[in-house]
């Protein structure tokens, strides 16, 4: 059978896994937007919009968005499902079927992808409240929710690495403590050259920062250049991740 | 219950295959961080198509494992091993299309309802979405299951998993059914029910290769049954002749039954000497 009926199919059943487990959805959605909220009345009054260049003439929230949307897309739920999965033994009843070994990898990324972007739209929604404006358009906004889509399926597969390779919820657990210094090494609370030089070289080193970068762009309408190498990083790493996936599930024993 | 559900097919038809399940000096080494287990050490294997076979074995003894090489699920340390005619580890997708598998561990995905996980089981093994709720319509009927369809699997009992799993190992008709301890852990009434299910779907023609605790579960089911031990096959044959040859060999009057052919087999109460094959052709 085709790879794509097979994504499909089982992306079906995971979105409905999903659907069905709002306990394990509703943080994705709150955690973000408290710390958006948090963060906007800490430091809002430093950053006013008038007499602050890197704002590009809107408020602190809509320079805060990109970190609020790549912490909702690093939360990869999938794969405590996976272990789940793996542990009751209906990952091997998956594993005899003759399903190719890609769409069970990409069957829960294809979810994902859905989760991620349906989430990116809703707390881009939420956000206009609090006189956010997606500068670059309807186009803009788009680009946006698919690249928070891309990296909610990057961050995703890597944890589903872990766990194919792990096999244990508690090490896949631990693998998702990688989104502290993914997603705070980075410029999230003022740009690149504002940090200090240790921080600078550190978000400098970090992917994750262009991918930041890129979705600033995309918010503040601060050059298409960094959109750019926004998608091509995070398209990058989603590949990689996904070709470690595909390849380890073909080894699993 | 109806049989016609179940496509009718004479032993040996569909396959060219003369034997459903073959394999050679199958060898299972599990390899960790604390050293190596010898899990299988050479098994050979030969089931008739048509047959019930069952595989017997005290904890530890390498069934899961020797079932789950079979089904394509575990890398093959040495030796081949075909299931209806195809080489498992050379075209796997190809023997997973002939077989079902119902491993030890009732894999089911409990948020899933049982209709649910059978249309998507029907779909990986390639029917269409109308076909596939059909399939899974017919099956749910067959093991008993229509009341609980829609319900989430999460509260099924250990029997109705157990039906679900074996009515997900046939959604595609296998020609060989691989079950490992179907009726572990359950009540004597539903350990009935699932034989009367592995005899109708032998009638049917699927060949059945079951792993079991229960000897008494063995002498009712199966025509013909090896005993593994340590890795090591120590018995073969249909239950009446091991039981004969138990006989005959230690000079009883009365015949023994399979839980002394077991035992004897197995060494665990009378003393048994390293390696001790002994073949007993059915
Ligand atoms: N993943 C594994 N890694 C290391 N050793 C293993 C693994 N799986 C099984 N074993 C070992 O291999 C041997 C055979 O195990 P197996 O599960 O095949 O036995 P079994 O006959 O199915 O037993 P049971 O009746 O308890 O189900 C045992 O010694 C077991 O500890
Ligand atoms: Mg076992």
């Amino acid at each position: 059978m085709s790879t794509l009926v097979g994504t499909g199919a089982l992306g079906q059943r995971a979105l409905r896994e999903a659907w069905r487990t709002p306990e394990a959805l509703f943080p994705t959605l709150f955690i973000p937007l408290f710390f958006l909220v948090v963060n906007v009345g800490q430091a809002g009054k430093i950053f006013p919009s008038d007499s602050t260049d890197f704002l590009q003439g809107q408020g602190y929230a809509a320079f805060q968005l990109p970190a609020t949307l790549l912490l909702a897309a690093s939360f990869g739920g999938s794969a405590m499902f996976l272990v789940e999965d793996i542990e009751g033994g209906y990952f091997d009843k998956l594993r005899a079927a003759p399903v190719s070994r890609t769409s069970i990898v990409l069957g829960r990324l294809y979810a994902e992808a859905v989760k991620g972007a349906g989430i990116a739209a809703l707390v881009v929604l939420l956000s206009l409240p609090f006189d956010v404006r997606v500068a670059t358009g309807v186009g803009g906004f788009l680009l946006l929710i698919v690249l928070t889509a891309i990296w909610s399926v990057a961050f995703s597969a890597f944890l589903q690495l872990v766990a194919l390779r792990t096999r244990s919820a508690a090490a896949t657990q631990s693998g998702s403590m990688l989104f502290f210094p993914l997603l705070f090494l980075t410029p999230n609370f003022v740009p690149r050259d504002l940090l200090t030089r240790p921080m600078e070289i550190a978000a400098t080193l970090n992917p994750v920062t262009y991918v930041m970068e890129g979705m600033r762009a995309l918010v503040l309408d601060d050059g298409w250049a960094k959109v750019g190498i926004g998608f091509a990083v995070a398209a990058v790493i989603c590949a990689a991740m996904v070709a470690l996936n595909v390849r380890t599930i073909r080894n699993y024993d | 219950m109806s049989d016609h559900l179940v496509a009718q097919r004479r032993p040996g038809e569909s396959t060219t295959a003369s034997y459903a399940v073959e394999a050679e000096g199958l060898v299972k080494q599990y390899k960790s961080r604390s050293g190596t287990v010898d899990a299988v050490r050479g098994v050979d294997l030969r089931v008739a198509t048509g047959e019930v076979f069952g595989f017997l074995g005290p904890n530890g003894a390498g069934k899961s494992t020797t079932v789950r090489m079979l089904t394509t699920l575990l890398s093959i340390t040495a030796g081949t091993a075909r299931v209806a005619g195809v080489d498992v580890a050379a075209d796997p997708d190809r023997a997973r299309r002939s077989m079902g598998v119902a491993l030890q561990e009732a894999g089911l995905d409990v948020r899933q309802t049982g209709r649910e996980l059978l249309v998507l089981q029907a779909r990986l093994f390639g029917f269409a979405a109308k076909a596939a709720a059909d399939r899974a319509a017919e099956l749910l009927t067959l093991v008993g299951l229509d009341d609980a369809a829609d319900r989430r699997i999460k509260g099924y009992s250990g029997g109705m998993k157990r039906r679900l799993d074996l009515a997900s190992a046939l959604v595609h008709e296998p020609e060989v059914l691989f079950l490992d301890e179907p009726t572990t852990g359950l009540d004597p009434a539903s350990r009935l029910t699932v034989w009367d299910e592995v005899r109708r779907i032998n009638r049917n023609g699927t060949t059945v290769f079951l792993t079991t605790q229960y000897l008494e579960e063995a002498d009712q089911l199966c025509d013909r049954l090896a005993i593994i031990d340590g890795g090591l096959i120590v018995r073969e044959g249909t239950p009446q002749r091991l039981k004969d040859e138990l006989r005959d060999r230690l000079g009883l009057d009365a015949g023994p039954t399979l839980d002394e052919v077991f035992l004897d087999a197995t060494g665990r109460t009378r003393t048994k000497a390293a390696g001790d094959v002994q073949e007993v052709s059915a």
